[in-house]
């Protein structure tokens, strides 16, 4: 799937910015989704959250900000210090369902972190998660990302008239 | 005359029970699939109904165009099923609950002994090594005794075809990711991930703990672990499974042992009944009548 | 025909016409007529005309459905995969045609030769109602012409289908073999015949094999669905028996109701053995379907308390359910039983009537009308499917007919001139004396006191 190289490489420059960041500045926009082939690349607004929630690890979990504070994960890191890697890609696969992947898994059997959600479900999950609860913020694919024409294409998005509910399909 | 005919009798139930008896072989027991087989975990409480899945495998598949984009959210208006023309469709479910909608994917479950596969009488499916129930339309005979047998209600057929009706259903993107280690394409291209592609063993350990970390989020079943002796596809769901449209009826026992007792009695009659029913003949027949004593038979007393 | 006949012509019953000579293949066709008279008397009969008309509609279904594929013809539809050519045409016809298995059995294992003079009905009407299933199934059939495939090309051998389809085609043949020595004496084979002859036990024993499995095997197909199939019509442990138990009634009735129409419509073509023995012989099918009926009905009681499913009773299914069980089973019991008592053939004959409505609605009800019941939506199936189906059971009547009119089936054929059939019609005639008397339902139960 093309818009998975899309994403390996939009994870990639928001974790370049990211550490970037740490080390001197925190980013106030980073570009989204760059390269993508069904959607269409866009700037997220990360002064915008960093004013609205304030609470780093509310979106980057143990990795930065206020240690964790969930029961379950307090168990282990009740101590953790904020790890070097603050970026979503730098834990988060992109490629998580790969022969390599599952692999690499099936060899870690005492891993606790067995059921870690890849890149691109990590920051929907993040995003849509949120924004669903807080009733704030997009929640529409084409609110954050437009689609491209490729996109169009792929969702037959000019068929848009909803045609008589012929149930079974048959073209008869 | 007696004994030739009774010989004759115990040759054609010889030969029938020659042809009989490979008529059980086939239908194992206790198979929990293959060790190395994968599977998808369909977590309905990370699906948003995007119907992205239905769009990726539409061009996976090569499939026709659909009647209308697949953004279009009013096809939740009504309750579909997959089609000789969709192999996957997403349906909406709980629609006034508070928590908002409930969405789930439906598409071949690949079971781990398909009723399918068990009732296809030229052997048409195959349920390969990596978990995939694929289907060979070279041989399909079109009887559709696979879509009566299947508990799903999951294969489609092209009936508009004259010259070359197949059945049509998801085949797991065998031919084309599958059998190289890929995930399937719907698994791929969701946002949201609530398709975890793996092997099945590991989806259900890890179906299991993701109930035991959030016992608030989940309903405490795996729908597919053990239905119809356990499915490929399993399922996760924040309500009961009957109110998401599962049939929670179904037996863990795969659908061919309803099938065994009849298959069992087979071999039965066809080594009994020669010899019983020669003996009756034999035993009604009067002493010193040599012919079957046909009254019909021109010059023949009765 | 009436009129010639009453006119003093007499049709074909010996290879000799009434000059004494031999006469050809034609005119034997033409039941002994010219072709103008045949022409003429096939044109005066009214049903003919019915079956013109439709022919004239079905025929083009059939072609349509063949052109421009299954979608166009019939419901098409993904839930309902088996609509009525296999609901009707496969799942009603093969329990109607049980007749073959059992009226050999009854005259060939337990020597009742008392039935002979309807034997050859019994065996034609299996015959055919199984050639007709197989018509159904090969328009019903995606790609038809890949029906072989399970005998030669890939074999499903966990299937039960794959045991139907090995089991009728295996049946098919034996039954062509069974018929086929009415049809060695009208064309003149005797060598033929004799062959058939000397095969009869072995055939008649592999009829009874092969019909108690595939009976049975139909109604396995349905264990497939267990959740599908309404519970009232679905037992997975009994299915095959309710399926195969029934088929005894279903095709001893469909005989009974048959003959009682060929002797009515075709007179003239029955013999005198035929005609006067047809009461005594309907009476003793009516005996023994009772017996099959009070069977079923019992393992049907026993299907439902063994799940029990008795709660199912309560519900609109549960009355349809048991509107089947009455008017199609109970009710016939009571009439043949009360028929067969008192010698009154029209209410045996009308009991055999709602017995074979009865078996067809059961078949009916599992396959389409009570299939699905969970889902909320219910299929009818669309016109073309009708009339497809209905112009098969034409051309299975149309052929029926052309049958019994031309082959020894309804009478006996005269061979050799010399021999008389004067002694043996009357040997036939008469009653075995032990068996009348007492009146037990079924030969079988009755042939082994045969033996002291």
């Amino acid at each position: 799937m093309p818009s998975f190289r899309t994403f390996i490489l939009a994870a990639l420059a928001l974790s370049l910015m990211a550490t970037q960041a740490w080390s001197t500045s925190l980013p106030d926009s980073v570009t989204l989704n760059q390269n993508g082939k069904l959607y269409k690349p866009f700037s997220f607004d990360h002064a915008k959250h960093i004013s609205l929630i304030k609470e780093c690890s509310d979106c980057h979990h143990h990795t930065t900000g206020t240690l964790v504070t969930d029961p379950n994960c307090v168990r282990c890191h009740a101590n953790s210090s904020p790890t070097a890697v603050v970026s979503c890609k730098g834990c988060h696969s992109s490629t998580p369902f790969s022969p390599a992947t599952l692999a690499e898994k099936r060899e870690a059997k005492g891993r606790y972190h067995l059921d870690k959600i890849g890149l691109k479900g990590a920051m929907h999950e993040n995003c849509i998660g949120c924004h669903s609860k807080r009733s704030q913020g997009p929640v529409g694919c084409q609110e954050c990302h437009p689609r491209t024409k490729d996109g169009d294409a792929f969702y037959n998005a000019d068929k848009q008239a909803r045609g008589p509910a012929a149930k079974h399909a048959k073209s008869e | 005359m007696k004994r030739r005919n009774f010989l004759k009798a115990c040759v054609i139930g010889g030969a029938t029970i020659t042809l009989g008896k490979t008529n059980k072989g086939w239908a194992s027991g206790s198979f929990e699939g293959y060790p190395e087989a994968m599977g998808v975990l369909v977590d309905t409480t990370r699906c948003i109904g995007c119907r992205s899945c239905e769009a990726a495998c539409n061009k996976e598949q090569n499939l026709p165009e659909p009647e209308t984009s697949f953004t279009d959210k009013s096809v939740f208006e009504e309750n579909r099923r997959p089609t000789s023309t969709a192999y996957t469709v997403v349906n909406e479910y709980e629609k006034k609950a508070s928590e908002g909608p409930v969405y789930r994917k439906i598409q071949c479950n690949h079971c781990n002994e398909p009723a399918c596969l068990t009732s296809c009488f030229v052997n048409a499916y195959t349920k390969t090594k990596e978990g995939a129930v694929i289907y060979n339309p070279k041989i399909c005979v079109g009887c559709r005794n696979c879509m009566i047998a299947c508990p799903f209600n999951v294969p489609g057929y092209s009936y508009e075809s004259a010259t070359n009706p197949v059945v049509k259903k998801c085949i797991l993107c065998y031919d084309t990711r599958l059998k190289n280690g890929r995930p399937p394409a719907c698994v791929e291209i969701c946002p949201q991930e609530a398709l975890t592609f793996g092997h099945r063993a590991d989806l259900v350990k890890l179906a299991h703990e993701r109930i035991r970390e959030n016992p608030e989020r989940y309903y405490d079943h795996v729908y597919g672990e053990k239905e119809v002796g356990g499915t490929s596809w399993m399922y996760l769901s924040r309500v009961p499974f009957d109110k998401i449209g599962f049939d929670t009826t179904l037996s863990n026992d795969p659908i061919i042992s309803n099938v065994k007792d009849f298959l069992g009695m087979v071999p039965m009659v066809l080594s009994i009944w020669p010899a019983l029913f020669s003996g009756i003949h034999l035993l009604s027949k009067k002493e010193g009548h040599d012919d079957h004593g046909h009254h019909n038979e021109p010059g023949q007393e009765g | 025909m009436k009129r010639y006949v009453k006119r003093g012509f007499s049709p074909v019953t010996s290879p000799f016409n009434e000059n004494g000579d031999k006469r050809t293949v034609m005119n034997k066709l033409l039941l002994g007529l010219t072709p103008g008279e045949y022409l003429v008397q096939a044109l005066r009969n009214p049903f003919n005309w019915v079956l013109a008309v439709i022919f004239a509609i079905g025929i083009p279904v059939l072609i349509g459905r063949f052109y421009y594929g299954l979608a166009w013809a019939t419901s098409g539809s993904y839930d309902y995969p088996w609509g009525l050519f296999l609901g009707f045409g496969l799942f009603a016809m093969v329990p109607l045609s049980s007749s073959g298995f059992q009226l050999g059995t009854a005259c060939e294992i337990f020597g009742r030769h008392d039935l002979e003079p309807i034997e050859r009905l019994a065996l034609l009407n299996g015959l055919l109602g199984y050639f007709f299933a197989v018509m159904y199934l090969l328009a019903d059939l995606g790609q038809p012409w890949r029906l072989p495939y399970p005998m030669v090309v890939s074999f499903g051998p966990a299937a039960v289908l794959f045991l139907v389809a090995w089991h009728v085609a295996t049946y098919l043949s034996v039954q062509v073999l069974e018929v086929s020595s009415a049809f060695f004496e009208w064309i003149g084979l005797p060598a033929g015949k004799a062959a058939v002859r000397r095969i009869t036990l072995g055939l008649t024993v592999a009829g009874i094999i092969l019909s108690t499995l595939h009976q049975g095997a139909l109604g396995a197909l349905f264990t497939y669905a267990p959740g599908k199939v309404h519970p009232l019509w679905y037992s997975s442990s009994f299915q095959w028996l309710h399926f195969f138990v029934s088929s005894l009634p279903g095709g001893l009735c469909m005989v009974i109701t048959v003959s009682t129409i060929a002797s009515k419509m075709m007179t003239w073509r029955g013999d005198v053995r035929f005609h006067k023995s047809l009461e005594r012989c309907q009476i003793s099918l009516a005996k023994g379907a009772c017996m099959g009926i009070a069977t079923y009905i019992t393992i049907k009681l026993i299907g439902i308390a063994h799940d029990n499913k008795w709660s199912y009773l309560d519900t609109g299914w549960g009355q349809w359910f048991m509107l089947e069980i009455i008017v199609g089973f109970m009710l016939p019991l009571v009439l043949m039983t009360y028929g067969a008592h008192t010698k009154k053939i029209g209410i045996v004959r009308f009991g055999a009537l709602l017995t074979v409505i009865g078996v067809v609605l059961n078949r009916v009800n599992t396959a389409m009308i009570t299939f699905n019941w969970k889902l909320t939506e219910r299929e009818i199936p669309p016109l073309r499917e009708f009339i497809i189906s209905i112009m098969l059971f034409a051309t299975y009547i149309v052929v029926y007919r052309f049958i019994l009119y031309r082959l020894p089936i309804l009478y006996q054929w005269k061979a050799e001139e010399a021999v008389e059939p004067v002694t043996e019609t009357e040997a036939a005639l008469e009653p075995l004396p032990v068996r009348s008397r007492d009146g037990l339902p079924v030969g079988s139960y009755k042939s082994t006191t045969r033996l002291d």
